[in-house]
């Protein structure tokens, strides 16, 4: 049986632990009210833009339309981006980012097409390790919380855009956290080029519309433009999600630490009581044997 | 009594302002417009330039937008804009201290606010 010093040494360190993670946690929980309304301060922009390359996307010539919303009809390389945290701690955060990347790889790679990857954050690319050696497109850290900023994430779409018309790759999708409440997140993969273009509501897109400048030349400004702003808000998104997965995981941590130290301390109890106990025999027997 | 049209006004940070008004004129890339309740459906691009709230008149609300876009429907209006500023709130001063460490656009749109205000 272990000895007291011993069993008063752990429990004093998960003590410490547990300070930590319940630290963390509370951390977590004010950075994720921030978040939150930053993330959900951008959706209407980002709604709305959909909305509107939608209903001029509805309205267009498909024949001779940019390649951004129609995209192209060979496709031999698909760029994933895949936005990740920069720390770990946060639960199947990173993971399900990494195990849906994953799949995605193998679905792409399936059809005969090859893949390459943009990563946002460190650890899925930690995660993922030698699996995207080959097929790293970029690599971007700190792009996260309060350092996603709608300029920054521009220059990160003007290179997509720049590699797009090189023809380094014919399709974009973006894999991210979606925020849907504090403990929910969802794994969205979401495409970029070709655009993604919901079925607007039928009565939006009876409207005729006038156009300045023409349609196409409209979608050739507005595309590049829509490509900004889905990757802004994967972003914001993501970065909420990932305090909201650290808040609970940590929420659990401190949780189970509580869990072993009243288990550790029972142990610490009776292992106190035994040696009282196994003294008194001794004592009484040494005792007696007078 | 006249109608009203609803306008919006949307960047990728926030919606900065959202209400009714007798009229807006934008500042589209082939030239400023007003739209007025009941305008015809319109997507216009927008250049840089300031966009002006009119009620019974006179102008009520000032932004400035470094380009964008405007969905007109009779009924509603919403710019989509990159970069806004309401040029009845913004200082001197807090203009100066975004501009430390912009880019060469934000810079230029800075510079441009400055001599709006």
């Amino acid at each position: 049986m272990a000895n007291l010093k011993d069993l008063k040494t752990r429990i004093n360190s998960v003590k410490s632990t547990q300070k930590i993670t319940s630290a963390m946690k509370m951390v977590a929980a004010a950075k994720l009210r921030r978040a939150q309304e930053v993330a959900e301060a951008g959706r209407p922009y980002s709604s709305r833009m959909q909305q509107v390359i939608s209903g001029l996307a509805a309205n267009a010539n498909k024949s001779n339309a940019p390649e951004l919303l129609v995209g192209r009809e060979d496709v031999k390389t698909h760029l994933l981006i895949v936005v990740s945290a920069d720390k770990g701690l946060c639960g199947g955060f990173n993971g399900s980012i990494a195990r849906q990347t994953r799949q995605e790889i193998n679905r792409l790679e399936n059809e005969g097409k090859s893949v390459l990857v943009y990563m946002v954050g460190k650890k899925a690319a930690d995660n993922l390790g030698r699996e995207i050696l080959n097929k790293t497109f970029e690599r971007i850290e700190n792009l996260q919380g309060s350092n996603v900023d709608y300029n920054k994430v521009k220059g990160v779409s003007e290179k997509i855009l720049l590699g797009f018309a090189d023809n380094q790759f014919d399709q974009v999708s973006i894999i991210y956290n979606q925020f849907v409440n504090a403990i929910t997140q969802n794994v969205v993969v979401a495409p970029l080029i070709p655009a993604n273009v919901v079925g607007e509501q039928e009565n939006e897109s009876l409207v005729v519309y006038d156009y300045e400048p023409e349609q196409n030349e409209l979608l050739e400004l507005l595309l590049p433009r829509n490509i900004t702003t889905q990757i802004f808000s994967a972003l914001l998104e993501s970065s909420a999600a990932e305090l909201a997965a650290r808040m609970t995981a940590m929420d659990n941590a401190t949780r189970n630490a509580g869990d072993m130290i009243d288990s550790l301390t029972l142990v610490y109890n009776r292992t106190r009581q035994a040696n009282i106990t196994k003294e008194l025999i001794e004592i009484i027997s040494g005792a007696e044997a007078l | 009594m006249a109608e009203s049209i609803n306008i919006e006004l949307v960047t990728p940070s926030e919606m900065l302002f959202t209400d009714t008004a007798d009229m807006v004129v934008v500042p589209g890339s082939e030239g400023v417009f007003g739209v007025l309740p009941r305008h015809a459906a319109t997507l216009a691009n927008l250049q840089r330039g300031e966009i002006n709230v009119y009620n019974s008149g006179s102008i009520t609300r000032r932004f400035f937008i470094d380009g964008g876009v405007a969905d007109v429907l009779p009924e509603r209006v919403i710019i989509l804009a990159e970069r806004a500023v309401d040029l009845d709130s913004v200082s001197i001063q807090q203009l100066e201290e975004r501009a430390v460490n912009a880019t060469e656009s934000e810079a230029s749109f800075i510079a441009a606010v400055k001599k709006a205000i």
